[in-house]
């Protein structure tokens, strides 16, 4: 089960993805979490962000929208009171950045590395409720491999990106990144959707559009992986719509070395440590020792 | 965990009463929490749906909730039978507060109605004296007043005067305040009516509770997906203080 992704360690390839988990308090009243691979905290900015106005989620079939809108307490907040209490834990902790400018990215990232309390950081350019930054960092090749290049200069540890699906040509996307020095990808975030409700005759997000996860999105998940994993050399965290261990499989098959689960969480909280069983029994029943085997064997040419 | 389902049947039009029994911590709920219900297999249905308890049996290893058919998840809770399984996260969120003899003024309207009943029954178990407003749409929406009924003295309401009194529950808070001198108000309802009783309220020394309603996905305080005032609705609620309360 143990896997090396970009250097890190995981006992597991299973991390819960962020947004999904909190700082981790929520669910370590359901489990140990030292179970887990790895854990990827909550967007965290600059200053203190409340998020959007509510509602802010709304389900549709097979799925979620959201549009939290990054609330988060705050680098100090996260540095001082988040992190040191997630390090009784055995497990690496990555923290997901975010912000509207080149600067802030670079910030975040420096005030994290420095209080060494962070595994690998999770640059965000793909949320797609905020009014700046996020996406529009995502979806041009250019900006993105700019911004890459100047948070990898003051990043002392890995540095992961997670890429928007709301792009024409994701591999080019996966490659500016790449080129401007990332360690690793993670794909992928949330599709935009819209959901009208038909009392009102007006959209449920307060915001109007929202981010799209659950089962409803893996297929388009699973290709980008699959696209990207024959376009690049860095490894792939592997996003959107894991529910069980057979779909966490699914994606190390198109190319992914570790998984995150998201919206999973909320349906169980018990997602990620059965998801964790799930793929043991399968590795045992299919007698594959190492993820090794079936990564990326979903290539016919690879 | 693991309910069954007891009992389900419709109680007004479009709301259903369900008694859900098995090992659950029934001694540990705080009137005012939710049990947040996973709807099918949750592949189809990911988010779970949050339901206020509205009725505690100890003895009787049960607890039952009241819920209106609003969409495909609360139209496949009212098709479970008897015998049916329910997966079930719960007690979660914060309570009502309980107070000792008190004047207590308890405001209910339509689908928040049900926390207010085990509320109610504790109120007047710890030897407050209750005055109860409900408020309903129409005759056809009414249900549970007479259970409301063993515990204090329940006015009616409803919109068009099809059952009790015509008009809204707060029509006469305000003169009846002077009279009664209220020290404690409880009340679960539609915005409208929160915000309605909020301000006359605010004339008089009293310490409110509100219960609120957001739409919720993790129901743990994970995604913040609930927030009312910075506050997540799932833990911090869904009853707050009604000083903190903004509608």
């Amino acid at each position: 089960m143990q896997v090396d992704f970009a250097g890190i360690k995981l006992k597991n390839p299973v991390m819960p993805a962020s947004g999904c988990f909190g700082y981790g308090k929520e669910y370590a009243k359901y489990y140990d979490l030292s179970e887990l691979g790895a854990i990827i905290v909550k967007a965290t900015t600059v200053s203190p962000r409340l998020g959007n106005p509510t509602p802010r989620v709304a389900e549709v079939c097979a799925g979620m929208l959201n549009s939290i809108g990054l609330a988060n307490p705050g680098v100090d907040q996260v540095v001082k009171k988040e992190l040191p209490w997630l390090r009784q834990f055995e497990l690496p902790i990555i923290v997901n950045v975010a912000g509207d400018t080149v600067e802030d990215y670079c910030f975040v990232t420096e005030k994290l590395c420095q209080s060494g309390l962070v595994d690998a950081i999770e640059l965000n350019v793909s949320c797609p409720n905020v009014e700046q930054g996020g996406m529009a960092f995502g979806v041009d090749a250019g900006v993105l491999a700019e911004l890459t290049t100047a948070v990898k200069k003051v990043c002392s540890v890995p540095l992961i990106v997670k890429l928007s699906p709301n792009v024409s040509d994701i591999v080019q996307i996966a490659q500016a990144a790449e080129a401007a020095g990332a360690d690793a990808l993670s794909l992928i975030n949330t599709l935009v959707g819209m959901k009208i409700d038909l009392m009102s005759r007006k959209p449920i997000l307060a915001r109007g559009v929202g981010g799209l996860s659950g089962p409803a999105i893996k297929s388009v998940a699973v290709r980008m992986v699959y696209q990207v994993y024959k376009a690049v050399k860095i490894p792939i965290l592997g996003v959107g719509g894991i529910t069980t261990g057979l779909d966490a499989i699914e994606f190390i098959m198109a190319g992914a070395t570790a998984v995150s689960v998201g919206t999973a969480n909320f349906t169980d909280p018990y997602a990620c440590p059965r998801i964790i069983k799930e793929i043991k029994a399968y590795m045992e029943k299919e007698g594959i020792k190492d993820l090794s085997e079936i990564r990326g064997c979903a290539h016919v040419l690879s | 965990m693991l309910l069954h389902v007891s009992e389900n049947k419709e109680v007004a039009k479009g709301i259903w009463e369900m008694h859900l029994s098995g090992d659950f911590p029934f001694e540990n709920v705080q009137p005012g929490q939710f049990i947040h219900i996973l709807i099918g297999s949750g592949r189809e249905h990911v988010l779970r749906r949050p339901i206020s308890i509205a009725a505690i049996e100890a003895e009787k290893e049960t607890l039952v909730i009241v819920f209106r058919v609003v969409g495909e998840g609360t139209d496949w809770l009212a098709k479970r039978v008897e015998g049916d399984v329910l997966d079930v996260l719960g007690p979660l969120g914060t309570g009502f507060p309980l107070t000792t003899k008190q004047k207590i003024l308890i405001v209910g309207g339509g689908i928040g109605v049900p926390p207010l009943y085990e509320l109610i029954k504790r109120l007047w178990q710890q030897g407050n004296e209750i005055y109860c407003l409900l408020g309903f749409r129409n005759s056809d929406d009414v249900f549970w007043v007479e259970k409301f009924k063993e515990y204090g003295t329940v006015t009616t309401y409803t919109d068009d005067g099809s059952f009790g009194e015509k008009g809204l529950v707060t029509q006469r808070i305000a003169e009846d305040f002077l009279e009664k001198n209220w020290s404690n108000v409880y009340a679960c309802g539609p915005v409208p009516m929160l915000k309605e009783l909020k301000g006359i309220v605010a004339n008089f020394s009293v310490e409110g509770y509100f219960s609120l309603e957001e739409r919720m996905a993790c129901g743990v305080g994970a995604c913040y997906g609930c927030v009312c005032n910075n506050q997540r609705v799932c833990v911090e609620g869904p009853v707050f203080p009604m000083r903190e309360v903004v509608l």
